[in-house]
């Protein structure tokens, strides 16, 4: 009995230090390899480092002829590199990787069954701005895994192909659909060209997705499109697409978004439209929203009263004669004054700190 | 030699912008945090620093704020290097002080561009 327990000890004690010598083994050899793969990759990332900075013909040249087990070393963090460039230095840098390959490559990849794989060669596309890439991103926005959905996406906003754009809106319509927010930065990617298509987005049927383009008009700065949004303001049926088209009229910053979004501030309106309505007279920046936003310093509803005593401050002189005005105003029988006022000596106070930093 | 302050986290970014530096002509002193950043200025009094707005600890704005409080390093000049790209970010960098403000991604021959004006504006 006694010589079986000790077997049985024996053995127990054998496969822990086998599994122990295989743990260390392992850490060694992984170990190993890093440094092996560090040593490899230094020579290469010296050669990155000075053609991203210049790039020079020759550096491209030597940076194609580096031999494989070393660029392979070197790759991964190359492409780390290559989404952080912009410019000649980044068109330079991707060339040389599509001379090695990695384009070819990551196309390839984009059909593989693993998901990590399928996004990880949409990452290395869109940072290599393969615009010959697009369709085949286009196909990932209905992937069934939603982290692919999002990388493609990013990536498609990297390359900026503005014919990507309705294939874009068409995925935010889906069950599961894209982030809006990240929607709205990938479509504000595609530039001045993908404004046709987001205009005519404004009349899609589903909300969110008017809102997403609404956002990714103003970031565009699409003022040609001031009219449509200004019609979405006034006429959509959901009162958040309407605080959205709000919000992008005021980044849109032309005259004609003035009128629509002052008519937006009358009191029949719901008070978050009302809000946004006066925060982007602010940013329209023309004084003619000044009187429009004088009265509204006096309003009952705590929101709009603030958002109109900082949009008259962004306004500048005008705006801030209309505050000074409204500071000094004595209290009515309703204390309408007295709120002005309150609002009126907030935006100034915040107005003179600014005033003071700036001097510093 | 001019010295130039090079403060980022992103080892890539510091690594190509000290090389881009070093290459036309600047002394370079790199760092990868705010308190790093702080205590290399005041001690080698660097004629700028270029400063990633979102580090670990202070950011490039605290950093900013600290210099141009100081006496000593308060005409430093300051570039600003970020992917933040919303207008209050781009707003908060110049009212702490930034005397420029370049987003990510970047063009190192741009940045440099910058620099060499800034430097020779404060010359002038």
């Amino acid at each position: 009995m006694a010589g079986a327990f000790t077997a049985v000890v024996l053995v127990l004690a054998a496969v822990v230090a086998t599994t122990g010598a295989g743990i260390v083994g392992a850490r060694l050899w992984r170990q190993a390899r890093r440094r092996r793969q560090a040593e490899l990759a230094a020579r290469p990332r010296r050669h990155l480092l000075a053609f991203a900075a210049d790039h020079e013909a020759q550096g491209a040249d030597a940076l194609v002829a580096i031999a494989e087990p070393a660029w392979r070393a070197a790759e991964p963090g190359a492409l780390g590199l290559l989404g952080k460039l912009r410019g000649d230095a980044h068109r330079a840098l991707a060339a040389v990787f599509v001379r090695r390959g990695a384009a070819a490559r990551a196309m390839a990849a984009l059909h593989a069954r693993g998901r990590v794989r399928r996004a990880r060669a949409a990452q290395i596309l869109g940072d290599l701005e393969h615009h010959a890439a697009v369709p085949d991103l286009c196909g990932l926005l209905t992937d069934r895994h939603r982290e692919v959905r999002i990388v493609a996406v990013r990536a498609l906003g990297r390359i900026g192909e503005p014919t990507a754009a309705w294939r874009l809106i068409a995925a935010l319509d889906h069950a599961d659909g894209l982030p809006s927010l990240l929607a709205t930065h990938a479509l504000a990617q595609l530039g001045p060209e993908a404004e046709i298509t987001l205009s005519a987005a404004l009349d899609h049927p589903a909300a969110r997705v008017r809102a997403v383009c609404l956002d990714a008009l103003g970031l565009l700065g699409a003022a040609g499109s001031a009219h449509r949004v200004a019609r979405v303001l006034r006429d959509d049926p959901v009162p958040e697409v309407r605080v959205t088209a709000a919000a992008s009229l005021g980044r849109l910053g032309t005259p004609a978004a003035v009128d629509p979004l002052v008519r937006a501030t009358d009191a029949a309106e719901p008070v978050a439209l009302r809000a946004s309505a006066a925060r982007a007279l602010g940013e329209v920046g023309a004084g003619a929203a000044v009187p429009a936003l004088a009265v509204m310093l006096g309003d009952a509803q705590y929101r709009v009263a603030h958002e109109a005593a900082h949009a008259l401050r962004r306004l500048g002189p005008a705006g801030q004669r209309a505050l000074r005005a409204a500071r000094e105003e004595p209290a009515d029988a309703h204390a309408t004054g007295s709120t002005a006022a309150m609002h009126a000596r907030e935006a100034l106070a915040l107005a003179e700190i600014a005033t003071t930093a700036a001097r510093r | 030699m001019t010295t130039v302050l090079v403060a980022d986290d992103d080892a890539d970014i510091r690594e190509l912008v000290s090389f881009k530096l070093e290459q036309n002509g600047f002394e370079v002193i790199a760092v990868e945090d705010g308190q790093a950043a702080l205590a290399q200025a005041r001690e080698h009094r660097p004629r700028l620093a270029v400063l990633d707005l979102s580090m670990p600890g202070l950011s490039g704005i605290d950093v900013c704020r600290m210099l141009r409080a100081d006496p000593e390093t308060a005409d430093m000049l300051v570039v600003m290097l970020t992917a933040r790209v919303q207008e209050q970010d781009v707003e908060g960098g110049f009212g702490a002080g930034a005397d420029d403000y370049v987003t990510k991604p970047f063009s190192p021959r741009e940045l440099t561009s910058r620099i060499q004006a800034l430097l020779s504006r404060a010359r002038t």
